[in-house]
């Protein structure tokens, strides 16, 4: 404590310089002329220049506290990003199908698919509309990239649809530029193939192939894939084509069946459809 | 030494009367002598730089309160003049230096020092450079309050003579 007072008496003529200076200060900035306004805008400028400066130098605690802030953020806009994505694709998903319900001739059935069935051979998937909706067997399934399968069983709210990359499957079809008909089918792998194709018959690769009219299930023009590959195997009359399928399976959401019966005379007619299984 | 105070102090008053009563007769081209500046300078060379800075203070604030012009300003440049003036302090040499031309020079540094600080303030806001105040009126007065200065110094001259 006398130490403490000793330095005080050593410094007493600043000390009490200081002190009264601060008075006379406080003293001034009582008074309300143009010279205080002057210097107070000054001091805010000086205040500010210093501010500026020192802001300069990090604030540990407060960029940790910004840092937090700006990651939840980051993370809410993502989420947000995410959502609108997601909200285009659907938009974008609906357009497509909004279009090709207008352009197909008979009424569609529109569901969702709530259940796949991807491993084997023998592909189906599940759909969230049955007999009370219309859905019947053998009815057509398609979406907007195409041809999707046909109906092989139902229940009141819900149905099972074989897939066109199912062992079982087989349609008729046709190249759509040279207009020659095939059946197509798939054995397993990354292409359908198109069968009965002569080798002297007119058919390229990037070829479109549509379902024919020789179809007594499916409607015709239905796009079923591009030709991709196209090989002769010698002693063979026919050519071996490879489709590359137009509609990708395993990213199926919601799909139409395509509310047309088979002609039931036309079926007759020709003999029992085979119930593939 | 109360008494020594309260004889100050009452020749500090008489002094600040005078200062805005009286001294006006002697401007010069609206130029008047400081002779508050004389007696803080005194003051400081008499009883030291803590005496000096307390009286300057004291002096200034009275100043101000009689006059009601910028409140505070006179008590800040006075306490600094006393201050600076207290540097000047010599126990041993007081009448020495009272009685030669040291006191005169001593008054016009304080002089200036106060002058600048006092415009410095003085002149924020207003149409008066500071540059133009400093030279025109803080020198010429600092200039003329040492002259002023010139009678108390002839005074001590006299009586600390031998």
């Amino acid at each position: 404590m006398q130490r403490f007072l000793d330095i005080l008496l050593l410094f007493k003529e600043y000390l009490v310089l200081t002190f009264l200076i601060v008075i006379s200060i406080i003293l001034l900035a009582g008074n309300d002329n143009t010279q205080l306004h002057a210097i107070r805008a000054y001091t805010v400028g000086f205040i500010g220049v210093i501010q500026n400066t020192l802001s300069v130098i990090p604030n540990v605690f407060e960029l940790k506290r910004e840092n937090e802030v700006l990651r939840q953020l980051n993370i809410n806009l993502s989420d947000e990003v995410n959502r609108l994505r997601e909200a285009r694709l659907e938009n974008r998903k609906l357009k497509e199908m909004l279009n090709l319900k207008e352009e197909m001739p008979h009424p569609l059935i529109s569901a969702d698919v709530i259940g796949k069935s991807l491993h084997l051979l023998r592909n189906t998937i599940t759909l969230s509309a049955g007999e009370k909706d219309g859905v019947r067997v053998d009815m057509p399934v398609i979406c907007e990239f195409g041809l999707v399968g046909k109906i092989i069983a139902t229940s009141s709210h819900y149905s099972i649809g074989q897939l066109v990359i199912n062992k079982d499957f087989r349609a008729s079809a046709k190249v759509q530029r040279s207009r020659i008909d095939g059946i197509i089918g798939w054995d397993g792998g990354e292409f359908f193939h198109l069968k009965n194709i002569a080798k002297k018959q007119d058919i390229r690769e990037g070829d479109l192939i549509v379902t024919s009219e020789y179809s007594s299930v499916f409607p015709s023009n239905i796009k079923i894939g591009i030709v991709a590959a196209i090989s002769e195997i010698p002693g063979n009359l026919f050519k071996d084509v490879d489709v590359q399928p137009s509609v990708d399976y395993a990213s199926l959401e919601q799909v139409f069946i395509v509310a047309m019966p088979p002609d039931s005379e036309r079926v007759l007619i020709e003999g029992p459809v085979p119930r593939l299984r | 030494m109360i008494g020594k105070h309260f004889k100050y102090a009452l020749i500090s008053l008489l002094l600040i009367v005078a200062q805005t009563q009286a001294v006006r007769l002697l401007s010069i081209e609206e130029i008047t002598p400081d002779i508050l500046m004389i007696w803080i300078v005194y003051i400081a060379l008499r009883l030291g730089q803590f005496s000096g800075t307390l009286w300057g203070f004291a002096i200034g604030l009275v100043f101000d309160l009689v006059t009601g012009n910028f409140i505070g300003l006179s008590a800040m440049t006075k306490t600094i003049s006393g201050f600076v003036a207290g540097y000047f302090y010599n126990e041993n040499k007081t009448h020495l230096i009272l009685r030669s031309y040291q006191f005169i020079v001593i008054v016009l540094v304080v002089g200036v020092i106060h002058n600048v600080i006092y415009f410095l303030i003085f002149t924020q806001g207003s149409d008066i450079g500071f540059f133009r105040a400093v030279v025109q009126y803080g020198f010429s007065t600092a200039l003329y309050t040492s002259i002023v200065t010139l009678l108390p110094m002839l005074s001590f001259a006299r009586k600390y003579q031998g």
